[in-house]
């Protein structure tokens, strides 16, 4: 080594400095200059849960002089583990993001124009509640409609409360029946307990991988490694490193299908006759659990042809008996009634078809096996693009590795047939006896008892809506199952305010991301915009939707909100880590909206502050302090107190797992097994409760409904696409390829696409495609191609796999932030919801619309959008910029 | 000897990429730059026979490093305590020639401050007794470090009971890498991260991200 050469000789010596070049471009690409750190620097590491998408995973934020400098995970964190993924270590530049809402702003100039002016948020209360009360003194409650979901929400219920507190029965998100509820509704009504959904924090017995006996893993249209890497993702991970089997069901070669034992690429959109196909086979080869088949299921009750409803012999009117229903017994070779739960004297028959009092009865197991015939492995591999030889090895997986469990993801909620297929799901699962037993993904595992509401514990005050505003909700006559949450339905809405049909909806409160990006067919969306009076928009940056608002309201990032998390048997809190600017939580926006419309003379706004009034839907709050303290006051803690100690275990893991709940002896009813919380308290695989509530509302509504147009089928049946790649498909001659969705582990929903540091890995959407469908239509990788539909078209990057089918596309959703000022507002460059479709075909039960499994075509595109940043460098201007912390407001 | 490195078990990676924004955020890198990047190999195959893999990548802490050869100016050096290399910033004339003779372009340009920059398994970090941010955040618990100098350490034993079969380095040009890949039921694909692109969006040359 040459100890002489100095810096400054070895720079001299140097004969060109072309190369240095781009190493002395000293333009700052960094977020701030390392620190060193100082005496009396401040720092503070503080404990929270993140929530850059749903799975709240916990985190170690680090606090120096007031501001965030540092993110980790909390290893105290049961799922996570002590990890985070690329999303929430992002937490910083989404906080201190230098186009963030600071403060609340009215528009001055024309909508779309981009001219705001500050206000207060005084203000802001005062102009939105006038409007809100102006609209309903003349049009009626039902005229204001509110909107949430598309990701970065603390909670969902604050809205559905202020709705039914204001009286108006209309508020909607894009997921809802396309994300989620379809799964909730079947599995609660199926068998009462929690859904298998990974990517909803669910499927919770898999999370101590050493502990639980489960053999074989289905992915049915999830993927954990990209929708919760370092929660479920990691959890599969640890399951495949102990010799657990996995199947994964996905038309992506997604990196789970990659470490699959076997993969099967489903047609998008065929998934129930790939699901009824494994009914069959397990079925026919009798590979399902008979012991619990016929001791727990309601399979050998006999059913009425006719009526398609369950013979009784005695309806109960105590709730905690249920009615007695009528076995085929083979003893006697007569109709018996069979005593919950069971009665040893019989022999019931499982299958087939008998006469009772001259009218023709058949088992539920019969009609099940009926419904799922046509479909063998044959038909399945022709319907669903698939090696016959392929599926049966995947069933034969499930069904020879017990205990197994099949979860579910979003995939089959985002098309018509979404509630079919989730009950074909919960069907395998509960056939199979995977349910309430160790290594069963079904599970009712014991909870800290914090919250009165599935999965965040704002109560959602559903009796005060009026029943006569209930019965106004757009879509709800025939879509009765969003009953379950409350919603309206989105393309009903839709058509009311272009259509002014039944009545025209006038003012809209959203609190979302970018409805424009997330709603199907935003075109049409637009559209709607243009005829409405009044919309407020609350998030914590502007987004396309912000460019139509005439109220714009600063929300809190993750990092700036308290919130109460359960996770396995562990309490978190979420902690404000920074509050900036004039930023209000939500979960007190509502509040103070509710507030001012009281003071304007709302009576039940008004009423909704009285403790005494409101009871277990508990008082409307002033502070989070007081919203929070009161659901950990149930553990003998102020918030404070408890926030100073979390993460806690509320209770040891071998209690908090309760397996075979079913079993344990009820008091309240003789002692006997208190079973499922169904009707029958069996696990209803012939759903009869389905039928109920297509023609009453019931369970669900508080008031009896008229009967929506068509009856729901007890059983899931297949739905073949409104628009179909099969022979004889007249959309598809001219559009011939199949599209499907999906997630990348780099956004939830449509957040986070103004981050550099994520916006750099993948700066637009891809769209999968074949090499051999690629050539085709002439497409070379890395190519941009336009994608169209009946719809619309849009643009994306082509990225050629051989992980795809040939006659099948994937696009993923995407906006573009750095466009907002422009003509198109970010939202028709790059935005596969240009394509969807928000028209019927809608799924019967829950009003599902087509976001995947619809025709598109490809074609290359000379170049991309104008103006939009796919280089790293692009992003250089969205680099967050710290700032001090500020005080709440008091408004 | 003393020799801190990473092994990775490559059928553990999901490829979340949460490694590249752990190391971003922990070591102020800049946009466009990183001093890890996780490669997507495959899918290989005949649809639907394939093969996929994620091969988190990164400096291989060379036992015969070229780097360290090639700098001029004694910057780039092979810490006798760990094993691991460095660069001296007090000694970094930003020349670029550590770059140009890496062969896994593992060694990136600071533009700030005009000077090499690398991954040093977070030698603050473990100065402090923690780890380095992408092994504490790897959501599959793929990424593990530690000394292979150490037969008790948990990367020598991790390794101890592989299958040397199973076992594989990037390509070794005379440099001896020492960063060990497990994978275990794919095939291995002898592939330089330099050329995996991941996504073919960026216009304007750059680094592709």
């Amino acid at each position: 080594m040459n100890e002489s050469l100095t810096v400054e000789r070895y720079q001299k010596a140097l004969p060109n400095l072309g190369r240095l070049g781009s190493w002395t471009d000293a333009s700052a690409l960094v977020h701030q200059a390392p620190r060193p750190e100082a005496a009396g620097d401040q720092i503070k590491v503080i404990k929270t849960a993140c929530r850059a998408c749903i799975a709240n995973c916990g985190v170690l934020a680090t606090v120096k002089n007031g501001r965030v400098v540092s993110l980790r995970g909390n290893p105290e964190d049961p799922m996570s583990k002590g990890r985070m993924c690329a999303k929430g270590l992002s937490g910083i530049q989404a906080l201190y993001h230098p186009n963030r809402n600071k403060y609340p702003m009215k528009r001055v100039g024309p909508r779309g124009s981009g001219q705001w002016k500050r206000i207060s948020w005084e203000e802001a209360l005062d102009t939105i509640a006038r409007k809100l009360m102006e609209t309903k003194e003349t049009y009626g409650a039902e005229a204001v409609f509110c909107s949430t979901g598309g990701g970065g929400n603390p909670e969902i219920w604050s809205i559905a409360r202020f709705c039914n507190i204001f009286g108006t029965p209309n508020w909607f998100e894009p997921g809802c029946a396309q994300c989620y509820l379809p799964r909730v509704l079947a599995y609660t009504m199926m068998y009462g307990g929690v859904d298998p959904s990974i990517a909803d924090s669910n499927a919770l017995e898999l999370y101590f991988p050493d502990e639980t006996p489960i053999k074989a893993l289905v992915l049915w249209g999830t993927d954990p490694s990209y929708s919760c890497p370092a929660s479920g993702g990691g959890m599969v991970v640890d399951l495949r490193a102990k010799g657990v089997k996995t199947v994964v069901i996905d038309p992506r070669f997604t990196p789970d299908a990659a470490k699959a034992d076997v993969w099967l690429p489903v047609r998008p959109g065929s998934d129930v006759a790939l699901l009824l196909a494994w009914i069959r086979y397990i079925l026919e080869h009798k590979l399902y659990d008979e012991d619990f088949v016929m001791k727990w299921t309601n399979l050998p009750y006999l059913v009425d042809v006719e009526t398609k409803m369950l013979l009784r012999a005695k309806t109960s009117d105590d709730p905690n008996q249920p009615d007695t229903f009528m076995v085929w017994d083979k003893k006697t070779n007569a109709p018996q009634p069979l005593e919950y739960p069971w009665n040893d004297a019989l022999d019931p028959a499982l299958v087939g078809a008998f006469q009772v009092d001259g009218r023709t009865c058949k088992t539920g197991f019969q009609l099940l096996w009926e419904r799922c015939e046509p479909y063998n492995l044959e038909k399945a591999g022709e319907l669903c693009w698939l090696d016959p030889a392929r599926i049966e090895a995947a069933i034969r997986i499930y069904a020879e590795n017990t205990p197994s469990g099949l979860a579910l993801g979003v995939a089959t909620d985002q098309t018509p047939n979404s509630v079919q297929a989730a009950m074909a799901a919960a069907t395998l699962d509960l056939l199979m006896g995977n349910v309430e037993r160790p290594g069963a993904l079904l599970q009712r595992f014991r909870t800290s008892g914090c919250f009165d509401m599935p999965n965040y514990p704002v109560p959602i005050a559903a009796d005060r809506l009026p029943p006569e505003q209930l019965k106004k909700r757009l879509g709800y006559q025939d879509h009765k199952g969003l009953g379950i949450w409350y919603a309206g339905h989105p393309s009903s809405i839709l058509n009311a305010i272009l259509t002014g049909k039944p009545y025209q909806p006038r003012v809209w409160i959203d609190r979302s991301g970018n409805k424009l990006g997330a709603t199907a067919d935003s075109q049409l969306w637009e559209k709607a915009i243009h005829k409405l009076d009044f919309i407020v928009h609350v998030y914590m940056y502007p987004t396309s939707f912000s460019a139509y608002a005439d109220i714009l309201l600063p929300s809190e990032e993750w990092l700036e909100t308290d919130m109460l998390v359960e996770t396995c048997n562990t309490l978190m809190a979420r902690q404000q880590v920074t509050h900036l600017w004039e930023t209000m939580d939500e979960t007190l926006f509502w509040s103070k909206l509710a507030k001012k419309c009281g003071e304007l003379g709302h009576e039940a706004c008004k009423k909704a502050f009285d403790p005494a009034y409101m009871g277990h839907d508990l008082a409307y709050w002033d502070s989070m302090e007081e919203f929070l303290d009161h659901w950990v006051g149930r553990l003998g803690m102020t918030w404070k107190e408890f926030a100073a100690k979390a993460p806690i275990e509320y209770l040891p893991r071998d209690q908090w797992r309760s397996y075979g709940v079913y079993l344990q002896p009820d008091p309240k009813n003789g002692g006997k097994p208190a079973g499922f919380p169904t009707p029958s308290k069996k696990c209803e695989v012939y759903l009869e409760s389905m039928i109920t509530l297509g023609r009453t509302g019931k369970p669900f509504s508080p008031i009896e409904l008229e009967p929506a147009a068509v009856d729901y089928d007890p059983l899931p049946y297949f739905l073949e696409p409104a628009e179909s790649p099969l022979p004889g498909s007249e959309v598809a001659a001219e559009y011939p390829l199949v599209l499907t969705g999906g997630r990348v582990p780099f956004y939830h929903h449509n957040t986070l696409r103004n981050i550099p540091w994520l916006r750099e890995m993948y700066p637009a959407p891809e769209l999968w495609i074949h090499p051999q469908a690629a050539q085709t239509y002439g497409i070379a990788q890395g190519d941009w191609v336009w994608v169209e539909s009946r719809r619309g078209k849009t643009q994306a990057v082509a990225k050629l796999t051989q992980g795809i089918n040939p006659g099948t596309v994937y696009m993923e959703r995407f906006w573009n932030p750095e466009t907002l000022n422009t003509a198109t507002h970010g939202w028709r460059e790059m935005n596969v919801n240009m394509l969807t479709k928000a028209s019927a075909p809608f799924n019967d039960v829950v009003g599902t619309y087509t976001l995947r499994a619809f025709q598109v075509k490809v074609t290359r595109a000379d170049a991309p959008p104008d103006g939009v940043w796919l280089d790293p460098e692009d992003f250089k201007p969205w680099l967050p910029i710290p700032a001090e912390p500020t005080r709440e407001v008091q408004v | 000897m003393r020799q801190f490195t990473f092994v990775v078990d490559v059928d553990r990676c999901i490829g979340c990429k949460g490694c590249q924004v752990a190391c971003k955020l922990e070591n102020d890198i800049a946009l466009g730059e990183g001093r890890n990047k996780v490669c997507t190999i495959g899918p290989n195959g005949t649809y639907p026979d394939l093969e996929l893999y994620f091969l988190p990548t990164m400096c291989q802490q060379c036992e015969n490093p070229a780097c360290v050869q090639a700098c001029p100016t004694g910057a780039c050096y092979k810490r006798e305590a760990d094993g691991v290399i460095l660069v001296d910033q007090e000694k970094c004339v930003g020349c670029g020639s550590c770059r140009r003779a890496c062969p896994y372009d593992m060694i990136r340009p600071n533009r700030e401050l005009r000077m090499a920059d690398k991954c040093t398994l977070c030698t603050q970090l473990r100065a402090a007794g923690d780890t380095p941010a992408c092994v504490r955040n790897c959501a599959g618990g793929a990424l593990h470090y530690g000394d292979l100098g150490d037969p008790h350490s948990e990367v020598s034993r991790l390794l101890a009971e592989t299958d040397p079969q199973a076992v594989h380095t990037l390509q070794d040009f005379g440099n001896r890498p020492t960063v060990r890949y497990i994978l275990r039921r794919d095939h291995w694909v002898d592939v330089l991260p330099q050329h995996c692109v991941e996504h073919s969006a960026h216009r304007r040359g750059g680094r592709k991200a």
